[in-house]
């Protein structure tokens, strides 16, 4: 049995989005598991399947080093009060 | 309402057969072999017992006529009373029912009855799954060898002869034609079946089967009894209320 990531994606704007797994036997089986097990309710109305052997992932330690770097995490907050100032000096 | 009384007959085999495999099916939820499997097995319940329903409702009470008839008023055949308590029977019993099942529905497409030509559409496209979930299976299985393999082999071949059954007809068949209610005959039928069937099974000694003894549909299997007081349990109860 081979596992399968399940995307689902409604009309519209809306990008796919992970709805889960499952497990079958090869691609066709698992199209025809994933209508009925994902897909009984309409929760979409396109569907992706990823065969995990296939997802292309990296190491833990290699994505951590970035995770000490608030300064990448600009909310715009220092600008903004930076021009908030500036606008009230230049009313008087 | 449907009045030609062989057309009436005729459709209550296929209501019949319809209602006791969905009954039948129901058996596996919770226990089919894994999780995506028991759901995509109780969605095919689900909707042979949905067609079960509305071909009860040309005929008259779905309620009366599902529940509250003596076995001799049934005209189901014997496979779909037979219990399949093996995974791989009950996988058989699924792929040889739904093959023959899709040839039934395009039979009444035709049909001279508004209602019942109405009804293929809905239930056409619910079979194009049913069919592609047995045959996919049923192939794969067959093709994996080994075990899985030969008990799907020794499945359909146990299976076969009561299988064949289904195009056994009813005795008002003759008539239900003639009202062009449906537009193929069973024996007709058939032979496009035995065709698909032996097209993943491989060759397959026809000729030698030896057919259950339905008597054109009237007589129930030692099976049906059992299988009758199950499905009437809750029925029982209370015959008045409503669900």
């Amino acid at each position: 049995m081979r596992i399968y990531e399940v995307f689902l994606k409604r009309e519209g704007k809306d990008e796919f989005r992970h709805a889960g797994s499952l497990e079958a036997a090869d691609d066709e089986l698992a199209v025809l598991l994933a209508r009925e097990t994902y897909l009984r309710r309409a929760e979409g109305d396109q569907l992706w399947l990823v065969d995990r052997a296939h997802v292309v992932t990296a190491e833990p330690g290699f994505i951590e080093p970035n995770a000490d770097k608030p300064h990448r995490h600009n909310d715009g907050s220092l600008v903004a009060d930076h021009r908030k100032a500036q606008r009230e000096r230049e009313r008087g | 309402m449907i009045v030609v009384e062989g057309a009436r007959e005729h459709l209550l085999a296929f209501a019949d057969d319809e209602h006791l495999m969905g009954q039948q099916h129901t058996e596996w939820i919770g226990v089919a072999p894994f999780l995506e499997e028991d759901l995509a097995f109780s969605s095919i319940a689900q909707d042979e017992l949905g067609h079960a329903a509305a071909l009860y409702e040309l005929l008259g009470d779905p309620d009366d006529l599902a529940f509250g008839r003596d076995g001799d008023e049934y005209r189901s055949c014997h496979l779909v009373e037979l219990p399949c308590v093996d995974w791989a029977d009950a996988l058989a019993r699924h792929w040889l029912y739904d093959l023959a099942e899709a040839h039934r529905w395009e039979a009444l497409a035709g049909s001279s009855e508004p209602e019942v030509a109405a009804l293929v559409a809905r239930a056409s496209r619910e079979e194009d799954y049913h069919r592609r979930h047995a045959s996919v299976l049923m192939a794969r299985m067959l093709a994996a060898g080994g075990d899985p393999a030969n008990r799907v082999a020794n499945a359909i071949e146990r299976l076969l002869p009561v299988a064949d059954a289904i195009w056994e007809p009813v005795a008002g068949e003759a008539a239900a034609l003639d009202a062009g209610v449906v537009t193929e005959s069973s024996a007709t039928m058939r032979e496009p079946w035995r065709a698909e069937v032996a097209a993943i099974a491989g060759p397959l000694d026809w000729a030698s089967l030896e057919p259950p003894d339905q008597a054109a549909r009237t007589r129930r299997s030692e099976h049906f009894a059992p299988l009758r007081a199950r499905i009437t349990e809750v029925f029982a109860l209370d015959p008045t209320a409503n669900w």
